[in-house]
């Protein structure tokens, strides 16, 4: 016993997490320490997801070995691992909005005999914990009247009475007010309190620093350092230790873009964007960088008319009517963010996919040209190297990558004069990634305008000739790419501390 | 193998029931006298009692590839055709009558589409909701005292009235049938040549995405309706004329069959996939063996044969397409 309360609550020794092509962790060693909150932080594709799936037990580790209070840990599935104590608080909440907050808590744990519900200390247990953590939240209230960060505190509150000790919480600010994650930090606190130990995982880095005990910083899938939030000096330190000194590859500009402007933004203001503007010019590569949350996706959606937004959007010097149907006649095509959900019909073949965006064009008063449709599903299989044996295959047979290039096709194939890509090129391999980024090129060569949403800094260096840095759904700044743009400074502004906040 | 089977599976079904039914010994097949299945007028007679089966099958299944279902297929059928014969018996000559009859079908299409597009009530229970409506509205139509409109007296149902349905004009086939074949051709064209087929499979495939490709979803989904309640409205024409009366719960059972038979077809229930051929093929399937078992079962057991025969085509049919999707 005494034993089990000298070794740290979880620790992990030489884990290593391989994907065909990648190392997504790396020989990863570090502990965490009873009842802290822990942090843990690195750039998009660091391995930090990777490393909490392992965790969770969402996904094996290829080497290396997991501990719980000192004894090996090898869960298989999430189940397990909340057998042995460790609940993840997921990003999507698992409430069911028509009971009680009660009924919520003891969901799936009622004790019962014959099929009937029977009185236990459960209740008891559960508003013991909920009052604990958050006072304020009525047990008989129903989830569908509480805000997303209450709904989110109940969540919490499950997990804490369920037995876990150590609950994950991965981005749990990224839709919440400011006044919400005061009170989640509040609620966060209350639960070290009870002996509950937080893994925190955040872009964040004020929260970081205002809450944390321990950091853990990782980098290209490399354990970085682990050392108290108290030795570290502010801001900087932390930024520092997540880039690194290794240089990004960053794209120099191309020169010759015309000054010709093709689509201009005017204080564009909705639930999540704060007044934003800017323009595209002809033949330009734009990005869009900034954290989860940051109002990419929301910028992405308002510019295709997928979403209302108040403010004034012109094309080509003309207002563009407020729907998909209409910005796409205007020429402008999205690539969603979710390909799978958004972006593609799996239960249709790669030919009928790629005119989707354009059957007018190949068809007369509603006839449509069988011959003409399966010509442009060859032409584009051919122009994107789309890899299949047939255009006849259903797109949910095909890999990410090529999945997400019939996505493209089906934009290009609009005739667009601006592509909005929304994370082109996430859950897609490398050497498609390289492919995706040459098409790209290839079309601004060709005089048409691309803006990319992304979170990847590599991805917005790597490609594009402007570079807009979004926080919180504001404009924070805007710069030319070029090869010495300062990165510490990129990280710092949408991390949130561009208002003179500790540097 | 496996392929073969999803591809063909439906036909080789019906291939086998009309071989079964062919090989049975029918002494008891009193209605068509002569004991054998495959007899010119047994066949002809089946064929004239799917007309109305057959004339919805199509539009009931781009229906539903679109993602959507229509429960008052059975009331817009029963209340055309109560109106069809109410325009008949006052002297409405029968191409007048029959192109008004299709008109209404064509509203209240149009008003299933209006509660499920505009007001946005989940499609089930808005159909469900018209299905009452229809059926309330086509029993007021019809005066106290009588089930249907028909000849009573000296008031009698015009001559033409019935030939539409029985009286053969090609192949000893009637019109009825032959306007749903012209129905299924003109659907499986829809289907794979037109804009609105591949809408419909975009839509019931991922609306998501299908409104993030600039399709109108719901101008499809409204269409479709509109389609549907036609489509509806020709098959109360043919049972109207096929009975020669206009009778308002004729059509009541008919969206059970509907679904039957696009489920036979392969038709997902979920959207995203089927054929109109097909469904053709699984709505003959349920008339064959709804005939062929008035000859071969009391009829006590009948509903209950077909249930089991259903179900096992229903079962064998997700079978081999997991195994085809393997």
């Amino acid at each position: 016993m005494t034993n089990q309360q000298q070794s740290p609550v979880l620790s992990v020794e030489g884990l290593v997490k391989d994907y065909p092509g990648v190392r997504a962790v790396d020989d990863v060693s570090f502990s965490i320490e009873r009842s802290t909150v822990h942090c843990l932080i690195g750039e998009n594709g660091a391995g930090k997801s990777t490393l909490i799936k392992m965790l969770t037990g969402a996904l094996q580790p290829t080497h290396g070995t997991m501990k719980v209070n000192g004894s090996v840990y090898q869960p298989n599935n999430t189940h397990e691992a909340r057998g042995h104590g460790i609940a993840t608080l997921f990003q999507e909440l698992h409430v069911v909005d028509e009971l009680s907050v009660l009924e919520n808590l003891t969901l799936g744990m009622e004790v019962s005999r014959f099929g009937f519900f029977i009185k236990s200390d459960l209740e008891d247990r559960v508003i013991q914990t909920l009052k604990a953590i958050e006072p304020s939240i009525d047990p008989s209230a129903r989830v569908s009247s509480l805000s997303v960060a209450q709904k989110q505190i109940i969540e919490i509150a499950r997990a804490a009475s369920s037995g876990a000790n150590v609950i994950i919480m991965d981005e749990p600010t990224a839709a919440l007010s400011e006044r919400e994650v005061d009170r989640l930090f509040g609620v966060i606190r209350r639960l070290q309190e009870t002996g509950v130990t937080v893994i925190y995982i955040s872009h964040k880095l004020d929260e970081i620093l205002n809450l944390g005990d321990t950091v853990t910083v990782m980098r290209d899938g490399k354990h970085i350092i682990t050392k108290p939030l108290s030795e570290v000096s502010g801001r900087a330190e932390l930024i520092e230790l997540m880039i690194g000194r290794s240089a990004f590859q960053t794209h120099t500009p191309r020169t010759k873009i015309s000054d010709e402007i093709l689509l201009k933004a005017e204080n564009l203001t909705n639930d999540l964007l704060k007044d934003v503007s800017f323009h595209i010019h002809k033949g330009e590569i734009v990005g869009f960088y900034g954290l989860v949350g940051a109002g990419k996706t929301e910028i992405a959606r308002a510019l295709f008319g997928a979403d209302q937004v108040a403010g004034s959007i012109s094309f080509k010097g003309q207002k563009v009517g407020r729907s998909p149907k209409h910005a796409i006649e205007a020429g402008i095509a999205l690539v969603p963010e979710e390909r799978r959900t958004q972006g593609l019909f799996t239960n249709l073949t790669i030919r009928e996919n790629i005119p989707v965006m354009n059957l007018r064009n190949l068809s007369d008063y509603g006839i449509f040209r069988s011959a003409d449709e399966v010509a442009a599903a060859i032409e584009y299989v051919d122009k994107l190297s789309i890899a299949t044996d047939s255009i006849e295959k259903h797109t949910e047979k095909l890999s990410g990558g090529n999945q997400q290039k019939v996505v493209l096709a089906k934009c290009l194939f609009s005739d667009a004069d601006l592509l909005l890509l929304d994370e082109p090129t996430r859950g897609v391999d490398v050497g498609a990634k390289t492919e995706i980024y040459d098409i790209i090129k290839d079309l601004a060569d060709e005089g048409n305008s691309v803006a990319i949403f992304s979170s990847e800094l590599e991805e917005v260096l790597g490609i594009c000739d402007r570079i807009f840095l979004l926080y919180s759904g504001s404009l924070e700044e805007e710069f030319i790419n070029s090869p010495d743009v300062d990165v510490s400074h990129i990280l710092n502004v949408v991390t949130g501390g561009h208002e003179g906040a500790v540097l | 193998m496996a392929q073969f089977l999803r591809n063909y599976y439906i036909y080789l079904v019906l291939l086998v029931i009309i071989v079964i039914l062919s090989l049975t010994n029918l002494d008891r097949f009193d209605l068509f006298a002569r004991g054998n299945f495959l007899y010119d007028r047994n066949i002809i007679n089946i064929l004239r009692v799917s007309a109305p089966l057959l004339t919805l099958a199509g539009a009931f299944t781009l229906l539903m590839v679109s993602g959507y279902i229509d429960l008052s297929v059975g009331s817009t059928m029963g209340l055309s055709a109560v109106i069809y014969a109410m325009l008949a018996i006052n002297g409405v000559p029968f191409l007048a009558a029959f192109g008004l009859t299709m008109v209404c079908g064509a509203l209240l299409g149009a008003f299933n589409g209006l509660l499920v597009v505009k007001l946005k009530i989940t499609p089930v229970i808005a159909t469900l909701i018209t299905l009452s409506l229809f059926k309330g509205i086509a029993l007021l139509l019809v005066q106290d005292g009588v089930s249907a409109i028909k000849s009573i007296g000296d008031i009698k149902m015009p001559t033409w009235f019935n030939s539409y349905g029985r009286e053969g004009v090609l192949m000893g086939l009637p019109m009825a049938f032959w306007v749903a074949v012209a129905v299924t051709i003109i659907l499986v064209v829809a289907q794979n040549r037109t804009l609105l087929g591949k809408y419909a499979a975009a839509t019931g495939g991922n609306p998501i995405a299908a409104k993030l490709s600039g399709i109108q979803t719901g101008r499809v989904v409204f269409v479709l309706y509109i389609i549907v309640g036609v489509t509806a409205a020709l098959a109360g024409i043919a049972r109207s004329s096929f009975m020669s009366l206009g009778d308002p719960l004729s059509g009541d059972g008919m969206e059970l069959n509907a679904i039957l038979i696009v489920l036979i077809g392969g038709t997902a229930f979920s959207g995203g996939e089927g054929r109109v051929f097909r469904s053709f093929i699984g709505a003959l399937i349920i008339m064959v063996l709804t005939v062929g078992m008035l000859t071969l079962v009391p009829a006590y057991f009948q509903t209950l044969v077909i249930g089991a025969a259903l179900l096992a085509a229903a079962a064998s049919n997700h079978l081999i397409s997991r195994k085809a999707a393997e």
